[in-house]
């Protein structure tokens, strides 16, 4: 199990500034001059006292490179906790583009400000991948590419939280040819724990629940050889999946909406990659328990595999044969093989026949005549 | 003395967007807008399986999920000449008007909002004051002055916490704010409420599509068969699940978004005259109960209207050649043929070729290639596509149900239907057709039901997916109203592999650089004039740029 | 002609023969079953999944087969190491020069049929050891993806050992697809395998085809004594050496 480095028992602002040799009253008057420029009554005072001498809520800066913003999409799908309570109660969401109300340098002002502020604490998350190409030009934010941003960032992150595919291992923008140079995060940054959780997107309450394990028990969840939580991504989908007796009995969807398809039968043979991929489709399912892709009719398409882009085509089981074509798989390109061995077996047995004829024919004699000599 | 102001990131939009402006006097002199993120899938869908496309370009977007598989699936269809079968319309067409509905919401409320809404004045608001005013405008249960109160609570709590999350460092007290302290209150409420809202309104696609975001789709129908007595099929508890969402979200669009937004704009009736940009707009059409093919049904129907003449409507052809092009001369690509030749995307070619300054840069040089987005062109015009275009052309069409929706908010508002065109007008219109879908959405379900009564389930036709059955060539073309827009894909197919795929986007319409001939797109031209009280706290130019609902993910692709 | 002294030589001793028929019958089974986990046949379209297992059990004997094949194959090379010469690993290894001269030798006369040649070997010939060799790779490739897509199925020990194998290969894809690629070389060997053995029984008339049944083998005398000095050769390195 990765242990999250320890957290320093951050100070209170009270605590900073009696450190720093003020008084009690030095503290309140800070409070009301606060309050005062946040508009409150007299009575404010006294809760922003309070807070003020309260634990900090968990910072967190959200990175957003080469990326279709989904992972964000889904995490705001969170039905346990909803979003609104973990930003507003659990974690202090101080950087993210898709939700923040500042722009330009105001927002990076804010980001620099957690950086600074909590150096060594915030958790990092990164949303997408780094193009390494042209000198890191094919994705920049306030002028700056991606890699230098995510360079700045991770120096004084607690962990990183790698969000979806993209982060994880490139997804679409990585696929063959991967013309950017999409990078994941764990190969460019060194030296931090990375949390991978991976999908295209992630499911909204696993995001949720990997931000939750981190904020209520203080540690990074366990994880498994390939860096995911155990908790999400230790079972194949098709080790949860509703159909599974259906293919253990051998009972198959042929093609789209067919009879065996209106039944619910096993999708295996209309190309579901579930055998194959690691993730809690079928145990937590889709956007509150609603459903899951297999559950509504179309194969599981790998989404939380690395590569699973170049592991089509997507509606056969077998993987298309590099350099062969579309239609080409090992089966086919096997079967060729064998023709030709075949063939070439046939071809041989002839020669035998004409090149070592005189070679039989003496073994032959001599096998007639030792007969007679019996 | 001009001076040059760069917003990079704009924040609240999808992607990555930068903004640079001259300055002159408190106004916008001069606009560039640059798309600063690349992923080039056109590039990686070729010689991919063309079935499997609508996967990859669903990717595209993550914020107007399955409109790009959506484009896709039609333009495979188009090509192998596949009719699907009603239900698999109909239900596409419902995963779709959710998708509006859903973008809708989540931009009015949590992209847009906080330039209108000031939401650490909402701590001064009154709960009473707020309760009565949030029942004079609606009648949604969460209203009671306890509610607020409860609500101002928690924000207060939060805001005295120190660490201002997603809303540190706004533009908080900026002049450019005139909501009083209540009406941002009842803002800030739905801001929350609409959060949670939108996770429930998405179930649709999770019930046809298996997930959201990105639901799954079919070439040649959808994988969801329908089976009433079957326990894993479309069967009568996930009709009635689907029916529940759809009503509960005609009643938050109604009860909730709509009277907000009125309560909203007269607050901010100046804005009917900023932001009108080009005044050209452009619309491919959707959505008609008899199926895409039916193009006389389409409830958004397509045209085209040049300099805000609402009088003449210009019918639009995307397989024609001139009409759609795209051009690249200040875009970081080169075209085989030169640098300012338009290419109708079934010649359509994405070589990146980058000559911007190398990061970390302060400025662009926008006297050459200045961004990621291509630059589209219709018979040569810059268009303005999304909400505003489409309900200008079903206006201008005369169409009934657009008319009512407009004429009835202008005459609410007090304001001329010249306003429409402007920052104010694009906000309203996302509003206003969000009312006509979740109308439609009740249409297309009351008929889905009525199919299958009459006992048609088919929901796929599959009489074609087998490659073999291919011809040798074929190019063929979808296209669909995306939230942000029109939305074209165009494929060419060669030995059962993509030989060409071109994605012509909304936002890249709408925020590409300018073209061979120097005409600005829309963003470029919708800021001119903008006034700017502070330059170090821009919240007029975020309201334009965020009128449009940007989305540079799609719009680069 | 004068007929040729056979000498009746014992080559095959029995747990090599039984190694032999368990390899081939588990090989068997492992590609039966395995196309049709690979591409399952529309036969069961009707009833309910309660009443039927046969997918089930086609993998079951997949993986019964594995295992039967997996600690076969840990004894054969167990048996390299204590047998007779004939099954010495030092057949499947190149590890000298003469080793391959002699290999070169086999091609030039049984597959490029130099007129009337036969070759003289006892056990296998170079060629025919080196391809075994290969052959073993190749069951420990199948081994090594077999067992490590087993991992995620299977409680047992065992299959646990190989639980890293996936990541090795990035992922379950690319090691379905691998094992599945795999098979082929399988199915080619057998066929290229079995016509030799044909072939060879034919050509040269020494028993081959019942040599794995019986163990024993028929050989011209010239050839057992050719075989022998080979084997003497071989010997007399190892003793120098030590
Ligand atoms: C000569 C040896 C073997 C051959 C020819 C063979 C062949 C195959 C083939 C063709 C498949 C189908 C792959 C696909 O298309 O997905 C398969 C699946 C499989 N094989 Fe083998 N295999 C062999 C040995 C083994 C061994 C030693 C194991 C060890 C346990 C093993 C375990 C598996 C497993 C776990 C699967 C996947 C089954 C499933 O997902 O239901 N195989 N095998
Ligand atoms: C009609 C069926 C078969 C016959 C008569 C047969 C016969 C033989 C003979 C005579 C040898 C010794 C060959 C030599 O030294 O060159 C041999 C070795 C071998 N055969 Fe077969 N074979 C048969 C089928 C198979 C099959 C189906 C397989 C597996 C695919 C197989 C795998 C092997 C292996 C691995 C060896 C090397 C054995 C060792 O020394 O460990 N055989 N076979
Ligand atoms: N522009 C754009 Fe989209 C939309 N709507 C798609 O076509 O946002 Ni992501
Ligand atoms: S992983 Fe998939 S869902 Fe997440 S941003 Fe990337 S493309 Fe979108
Ligand atoms: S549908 Fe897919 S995941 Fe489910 S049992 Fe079949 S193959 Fe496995
Ligand atoms: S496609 Fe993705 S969403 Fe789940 S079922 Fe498969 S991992
Ligand atoms: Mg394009």
């Amino acid at each position: 199990m990765i242990q999250a480095p320890p957290t320093k028992t951050r100070p209170t602002y009270y605590e900073e500034l009696q450190a720093r040799g003020h008084s009690r009253r030095d503290f309140m008057k800070v409070c009301t001059s606060l309050a005062a420029y946040m508009g409150l009554e007299a009575s404010g005072v006294a809760q922003i006292a309070k807070a003020m001498e309260t634990k900090p809520r968990l910072p967190v800066i959200w990175l957003h490179f080469q990326e279709c913003t989904c992972c964000s999409e889904s995490f705001i799908r969170s039905s346990h906790p909803i979003v609104s309570d973990i930003i507003l109660d659990q974690v202090s969401l101080d950087y993210t583009e898709t939700l923040m109300a500042a722009s330009g340098h105001a927002a990076e002002a804010a980001m620099h400000k957690t950086m600074e502020d909590y150096y060594g604490e915030y958790i990092l998350c990164v949303e997408g991948s780094v193009p390494t190409g042209a000198d890191g030009a094919y994705c920049c934010i306030g002028g700056k590419s991606a890699e230098q941003i995510l360079q700045e960032t991770a120096a004084g992150a607690k962990a990183i939280i790698a969000w979806g595919s993209c982060a994880c291992n490139g997804c679409v923008q990585a696929a063959k040819p991967n013309p950017t140079h999409a990078t994941p995060i764990h190969k460019l940054v060194s030296g931090k724990p990375i949390i991978k959780v991976p999908g295209c997107p992630p499911i909204g309450e696993v995001m949720a629940g990997v931000i939750v394990h981190v904020v209520t028990f203080g540690t990074l969840p366990e994880l498994d050889g390939a860096g995911r939580p155990k908790a999400f991504y230790s079972k194949r989908v098709h080790d949860s999946c509703y159909r599974r007796p259906y293919y253990d009995a051998g009972m198959f969807v042929e093609s789209f909406d067919d009879e065996n398809a209106k039944k619910g039968y096993c999708l295996y043979k209309v190309g579901c990659k579930g055998p194959s991929t690691y993730n809690s489709c079928g145990i937590i399912k889709w956007n509150n328990g609603v459903s899951y892709p297999i559950q509504s009719g179309h194969g599981c398409i790998g989404c939380s595999e690395a590569n699973f882009w170049d592991a089509g085509p997507f509606y056969r089981r077998m993987q298309s044969f590099p350099g062969f074509g579309i239609e080409s798989n090992a089966d086919e390109i096997g079967l060729m093989a064998a023709a030709a061995t075949g063939v070439g077996i046939a071809a041989h047995a002839i020669g035998t026949n004409l090149r070592k004829s005189k070679l039989i024919d003496a073994h032959i004699n001599e096998g007639k005549e030792s007969e007679q000599e019996l | 003395m001009a001076e040059r102001l760069v917003i990079d990131p704009i924040t609240r939009i999808e992607g990555h967007l930068r903004v640079e402006v001259e300055i002159n006097d408190g106004k916008v002199t001069d606009a560039y807008s640059a798309g600063t993120m690349v992923r080039l899938l056109e590039e990686i869908l070729k010689g991919r399986d063309p079935r499997d496309a609508w996967a990859f370009v669903g990717r595209v977007c993550g914020v107007c999920t399955t409109v790009h598989s959506l484009a896709s699936v039609r333009a495979v269809e188009d090509a192998l000449d596949i009719t699907i079968p009603p239900n698999a319309e109909l239900v596409r067409n419902l995963m779709f008007c959710t998708q509006y509905m859903h973008d809708h919401v989540v931009h009015f409320y949590h992209l847009h909002a906080m330039d209108w809404v000031d939401v650490v004045a909402a701590l001064k608001a009154d709960p009473k004051a707020t309760s009565e005013i949030a029942q004079s405008i609606s009648n949604w249960p969460k209203s009671s002055p306890g509610y607020f109160s409860d609500l101002q609570k928690r924000i207060k709590k939060f805001v005295e916490s120190g660490q201002l999350g997603i809303f540190a460092n706004g533009y908080w007290g900026h002049p450019a704010y005139k909501l009083p302290p209540e009406i941002n209150l009842i803002g800030l409420a739905h801001y929350l409420e609409a959060l949670e809202w939108q996770k429930e309104i998405v179930k649709v696609h999770t019930i046809f599509g298996g997930k959201n975001p990105h639901p799954n789709y079919l070439v040649g129908g959808m994988a969801c068969a329908i089976g009433l007595d079957e326990s894993s099929a479309i069967n009568a508890e996930r009709l009635a699940y689907v029916g529940q969402l759809l009503k509960d979200a005609k009643e938050f669009i109604n009860q909730v978004y709509i009277p907000d937004l009125l309560a909203v704009a007269p607050y901010y009736l100046d804005w009917g005259a900023i932001g009108g940009g080009l005044g050209n707009y452009l619309v491919y059409g959707d959505m008609s109960a008899n199926g895409y093919r039916d193009t006389a049904g389409y409830k958004f129907p397509s045209g085209a209207i040049l300099n805000k003449d609402l009088s003449q409507v210009y019918e639009v052809d995307l397989r024609e050649d001139a009409q759609v092009q795209e051009f690249i001369s200040n875009s970081w690509y080169s075209y085989a043929e030169g640098n300012d030749v338009g290419k109708h995307p079934w010649e359509g070619e994405t070589t990146l070729k980058y000559t911007g300054p190398k990061p970390p840069y302060e400025f662009l040089d926008v006297d050459q290639k200045y961004s990621y987005l291509k630059t589209p062109r219709w018979k040569g015009h810059a268009m303005e596509v999304g909400p505003l275009a489409r309900v200008l052309v079903g206006y201008a069409r005369g169409r009934e149900d657009y008319k009512e929706v407009v004429d009835s908010t202008l005459s609410k508002l007090g304001v001329p239907a010249t306003a429409l065109f402007s920052t104010l007008g694009r906000t309203a219109a996302r509003g206003l057709e969000s009312i006509l879908v979740a109308d439609w959405a009740q249409e297309f379900f009351d008929q889905l039901i009525g199919n299958i009564r009459n006992g048609d389930t088919r929901m796929a036709n599959m009489e074609m997916f087998d490659p073999k059955h291919w011809p040798a060539k074929a190019v063929g073309v979808g296209h669909t109203e995306a939230p942000r827009g029109a939305l074209g894909h165009w494929i060419v197919i060669e030995d059962q592999k993509i030989a060409n795929y071109q994605l012509v986007v909304p936002t890249t319409w709408n925020g590409s650089p300018r073209d061979h001939n120097g005409q600005r797109s829309a963003y470029e031209s919708a800021l001119l004039d903008t006034p700017v009280a502070d330059p170090e706290r821009p919240v007029e130019i975020l309201r334009t740029i965020h009128s449009f609902d940007p989305c540079m993910a799609c719009a680069v692709h | 002609m004068a007929t040729h002294a056979l000498r009746r030589v014992f080559v095959w001793e029995l747990p090599v023969r039984i190694y032999h028929w368990l390899n081939a019958l588990a090989i068997l089974a492992l590609v039966a079953t395995g196309l049709i986990i690979g591409n399952p046949p529309a036969i069961q379209t009707g009833g309910e999944a309660y009443d039927n297992f046969w997918f089930g059990w086609v993998r079951y004997i997949h993986f019964i087969a594995a295992y039967l094949f997996f600690f076969n194959f840990i004894f054969r090379i167990y048996w390299g190491f204590v047998g007779n010469k004939y099954a010495d690993w030092k057949n499947f290894i190149p590890t000298s020069k003469a080793f391959f001269k002699e290999m070169w030798e086999v091609i030039r006369i049984d597959i490029f049929l130099a007129r009337n040649k036969e070759h003289m070997a006892v056990g296998h010939n170079p060629l025919a050891g080196f391809i075994y060799f290969m052959t073993f790779i190749a069951f420990m490739v199948q081994v090594f993806t077999g067992f490590g897509l087993y991992a995620a199925m299977s409680q047992s020990f065992i299959a646990g050992l190989f639980a890293w194998v996936p990541a090795f290969f990035g992922g379950d894809f690319g090691l379905r697809q691998w094992h599945h690629i795999a098979m082929w070389f399988f199915i080619l060997f057998a066929m290229v395998h079995v016509y030799l053995v044909f072939y060879h029984d034919y050509v040269e008339g020494r028993g081959e085809i019942s040599s794995m049944g019986g163990g024993w083998k028929f050989i011209e005398e010239e050839a057992f004594e050719h075989d022998e000095k080979l084997h003497q050769e071989k010997a007399a390195k190892k003793r120098v050496k030590s």
